[in-house]
């Protein structure tokens, strides 16, 4: 299935609903097993594609119903990392942060089990989804190795290996989740590029970076250099504010274009959606851009999340449409 | 020697209780519960972060910050003049923040933190500190669209800071930390930051501590001893050029010695402490220091921050060989 022009998408989680809240709960306590507890995820992963499929979403995610958090669950999967206690990350969203306490690696694949079970439940493209090296060095305590840079290489060479595996698994999107990127764009960007390398090196998966909040603009254009097809960013957070920074240097790679706020419980109309992506469209192509929320929506509620992604559909029909009628694209290309 | 905290605590225990303020603040976002029973909460885990201090040994403590949402719009929701935008990245952490912009006029209408400083008081058996977020940082957090430059937003700040200050001079705060981390990151602003500084503190009688944490002040020493204030806060780990840095000019004032890394889990030895403070009274003699972790404690589980803590008074008593009073 090839992708229409503007095609809609999703950054990664979605809520989980509340048997699968109430299961991780009783799963703590040990009072269901880890079977018991799979089997409900794998059950809300279902309903999540099932959901897309139905709201029309183009390129799907499996909603990361297994996950806990995006750190926490590849520290849980591999050596040498123990799980600390929670730590805030702002208002009153906390997450366990891990501590790195030997050599990191993995034990075995990551994720490609449950990519390989959502994709079997649908015929649309669904993303393989990585948390970064620089992401899950930066968001560890760090007790193990003498400098950040070692931590982060070695990471680096344990996630290219998973997406190796995701490839092999059949997945042709890979995304590669790099929150914390900007967290020392000064000291630390070169490292992240150099790591990113190792990653994505000899892929043929088009591949995504998500990014979010902080300084973007101190990145740009050198975030270009990160080696992935797509850059997936927060607009609508800073109300396309961004759109300014692309003006000063061209925006060379797809974007991923953030046109809801995941932190927001106001669930944007779908004109709203649109008018941030016509503003969009005078500074990159319609063919460079993909739609899709500012973040994963797991703080959402099932409601807001269904709004926003249905908002993001109808938006991008419209502006399909739009570009159709001015006759900017061809008709074999607006078709959806 | 003295031993003391810089400023927040974490608000919630180790897994895999929720936590007493996380189950509160679901519940207020919900409408399950109204501002004065969540404020109630506030006031348990506020005597929760009290005495761990006090538990820990801690001479001087704070009251953990434990209403703050975050260091900016703690100040920025109570003064006018200002909305609040998305959220920002905290320096380099992994701690997110949401960017006041003042709209309008910045001004001072009433107590912000007096209240916070009273109820402390009243409940600790060691004396407590008033701390509050400095103009310069805030600034810096923050978006003008109001002032027509820099200069002129700073100054209404500072002034309405000042404000502030003297208020919790007048409840009987003894002593007023100013926290200023953005110096540290923005020395070529040395200028507008002096300005600032002493706007703020002008009127002000009581001791003052005033605190640079997230790097080193190496763009900014010696001119900083002249400031009016009494100590100042320095961070010996992300600023680690502060040893050298000290190096270069007498320093004239008390120190507030940052040495345990209040942002990694790693609980350093007495021995490391030990050796630190040696090495810090070569500069500085001990009854001008006090000792306390790098920053502010929520980076941390809970459990590792009451550990540090405990760590920081066991090294500090070594190294001092008695137990001395408080003095502030």
């Amino acid at each position: 299935m090839t992708l229409p022009i503007l095609p809609t998408t999703a950054v990664g989680s979605y809520p989980k609903p509340g048997y699968l809240l109430e299961a991780r709960r009783k799963y703590l306590r040990k009072q269901i097993s880890k079977e018991e507890l799979t089997a409900l995820e794998r059950r809300a992963t279902e309903e999540w594609i099932r959901i897309q499929e139905e709201i029309g979403l183009d390129l799907l995610v499996d909603g990361e119903q297994y996950r806990g958090d995006m750190v926490a669950y590849f520290a849980d999967e591999m050596n040498g990392f123990a799980i600390a206690g929670l730590v805030r990350s702002y208002g009153n969203r906390f997450y366990p942060k891990p501590v790195v306490v030997g050599p990191v690696g993995r034990k075995s694949p990551l994720t490609v089990e449950w990519f390989t079970y959502a994709q079997s439940l649908t015929s649309r493209p669904v993303k393989g989804m990585l948390t970064g090296p620089y992401t899950i060095a930066e968001w560890s305590f760090n007790e193990y190795y003498p400098t950040r840079r070692a931590l982060v290489l070695e990471l680096a060479g344990a996630i290219h290996d998973e997406v190796v595996d995701l490839e092999r698994a059949g997945a042709r999107y890979i995304q590669i989740d790099e929150p914390a990127i900007h967290t020392r764009p000064e000291e630390d960007f070169e490292l992240a590029v150099e790591a990113m390398e190792i990653v994505t090196a000899g892929t043929s998966a088009y591949t995504v970076s998500h990014i979010c909040y902080g300084d973007v603009p101190k990145i740009y254009p050198a975030m270009l250099r990160l080696a992935v097809n797509q850059l997936d960013l927060a607009l609508k957070n800073e109300e396309f504010g961004l759109l300014d920074t692309f003006r000063t240097h061209a925006f060379t790679k797809d974007i991923g274009l953030g046109v809801v706020d995941a932190h927001s419980h106001r669930v944007e109309t779908a004109e709203e959606v649109a008018g941030g992506i016509r503003r969009t469209l005078e500074v990159i192509p319609a063919q460079q851009i993909y739609v899709s929320p500012d973040c994963g929506l797991k703080t959402r509620t099932i409601d807001e999340t269904v709004g926003k992604l249905r908002a993001i559909v109808a938006a991008a029909r419209l502006i399909r449409s739009e570009l159709t009628e001015t006759g900017t694209l061809g008709i074999a290309e607006a078709r959806t | 020697m003295i031993t003391t905290a810089v400023g927040n605590y974490p608000k919630i225990p180790d897994l895999p209780a929720p936590g007493k303020w996380r189950t509160a603040a679901e519940r207020l976002q919900k409408g399950q519960i109204d501002q004065a029973a969540m404020r109630e909460v506030e006031d348990e885990v506020t005597l929760e972060a009290i005495a761990d201090q006090v538990e820990a040994g801690i001479d001087l403590i704070t009251d953990g910050q434990i209403r703050w949402d975050d260091a900016q719009t703690y100040f920025a929701r109570q003064l006018t003049g200002f909305a609040i935008n998305g959220l920002q990245r905290y320096f380099d952490t992994n701690i997110y923040y949401r960017e006041p912009v003042a709209e309008r006029e910045v001004a001072w209408t009433a107590p912000m933190a007096v209240r916070d400083y009273e109820f402390a008081h009243a409940h600790s058996a060691r004396p407590v500190k008033a701390v509050i977020t400095g103009p310069f940082t805030l600034a810096a957090l923050s978006r003008n669209q109001h002032y027509a430059n820099r200069r002129t937003y700073m100054q209404a700040l500072a002034d309405a800071l000042n404000h502030e200050l003297r208020a919790l001079q007048h409840a009987g705060a003894q002593v007023l930390q100013i926290d200023e981390p953005a110096i540290c990151r923005h020395a070529q602003e040395y200028d507008l930051f002096a300005d600032a500084i002493q706007r703020l503190l002008s009127g002000i009688s009581a001791k003052t501590i005033l605190c640079m944490y997230f790097g080193d002040i190496g763009g900014i020493y010696p001119r900083v001893l002249d400031l009016p204030c009494d100590v100042l806060g320095l961070d010996f780990v992300a600023g680690y050029r502060n040893w050298e840095i000290l190096g270069r000019a007498p320093f004239s004032k008390d120190l507030m010695f940052g040495i345990l890394d209040a942002r990694n889990t790693r609980v350093e030895s007495v021995d490391e402490v030990v050796a630190a403070i040696g090495k810090v009274t070569a500069m500085v003699p001990a009854e001008r220091l006090m000792v306390s972790p790098s920053a502010g404690l929520e980076f941390l589980p809970r459990s590792v921050a009451k550990r540090k803590l405990q760590r920081l008074v066991e090294a500090t008593r070594t190294a001092d060989g008695t137990r001395q009073e408080v003095r502030v």
